[in-house]
């Protein structure tokens, strides 16, 4: 059995990268929805496995689609 | 010289008759300033994440226009005096996202209709049908009338999928955010 000191072997990938996605659209938003909490939270990169410049659009993107009631805004 | 999308929200409150009206009233803060209306895409009715003013539900519309930054300011002013649109923003993008919008409804406006015609041959198709039963002396068998098919409707709205900026862009061209938007980012906190 191979063990990993308590971290996750495995290899996250950028989603948008793979798709070859050049820019996060907002109106994309079915899609966005999976890289929120169900609180409606961005999910971190370590967990999205999205790249920095990826992340960094898909953050932009979530605020724009929450402007336009396609995504909640974080619920507390 | 710049290429705008807005995208609107009219009130559920406003008849679907009442959105060519305000469609019309925006091209013309748009055309005002020189500005030009490439495209409209109607986005449907849907539901809202969070109420807006009251509301649960609204009709998105894009519309995509290119001309100069003053033409904004005129838009924004239309927004704010009517009632019709209970939110909006206006975000500049790439000219290739542009077109790809112009294609997009081109091609929906090509499927709508291919729609139309293939519903009205549909029922150019049941009226031969219908006569050919009543040309039929037989009086037996008196076939129930079918009922009429179902023309299928064309799918549900077609999202504009995958409108990609060009390669090699460096952060996406700023982004204008206005008054909705501003509101909005408060809450974002
Ligand atoms: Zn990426």
């Amino acid at each position: 059995m191979r063990r990993d000191r308590g971290r996750k072997p495995k290899k996250k990938i950028c989603s948008y990268c793979v798709d070859k996605i050049e820019s996060v659209d907002y109106k994309q938003y079915e899609k966005l929805k999976r890289f929120v909490t169900e609180r409606g939270k961005v999910l971190p990169r370590r967990i999205s496995g999205n790249c920095a410049r990826h992340q960094r659009q898909l953050t932009r993107a979530i605020k724009k689609a929450r402007i336009m009631a396609l995504l909640p805004f974080t619920s507390e | 010289m710049g290429y705008y999308e807005i995208m609107l929200i009219i009130s559920p409150e406003v008849e679907t008759d009442g959105h060519q009206e305000v469609l019309n009233d925006l091209k013309t803060a748009i055309t005002k300033e020189g500005g030009v209306v490439s495209t409209v895409l109607d986005w449907r009715k849907r539901r809202l994440a969070y109420e807006i003013s009251k509301h649960k539900e609204g009709y998105y519309y894009l519309v995509y226009f290119s001309g100069h930054g003053t033409v904004i300011p005129e838009v924004e002013h239309y927004f704010r005096v009517t009632d019709a649109v209970i939110r909006y923003m206006i975000v500049s993008v790439e000219e290739k996202e542009f077109n790809a919008a112009a294609e997009k409804a081109a091609e929906a406006a090509a499927a709508a209709a291919a729609q139309a015609e293939k519903q009205e041959q549909a029922e150019l198709e049941k009226a031969d049908e219908a006569t050919v039963i009543e040309e039929s002396e037989e009086p037996e068998e008196v076939e129930e009338p079918e009922e009429p098919e179902e023309v299928e409707e064309p799918e549900e709205p077609k999202e504009p999928e995958e409108v990609e900026e060009p390669v090699a862009a460096e952060e996406p061209a700023e982004t204008v955010e206005v008054d909705a938007a501003q509101e909005a980012e408060k809450k974002d906190e």
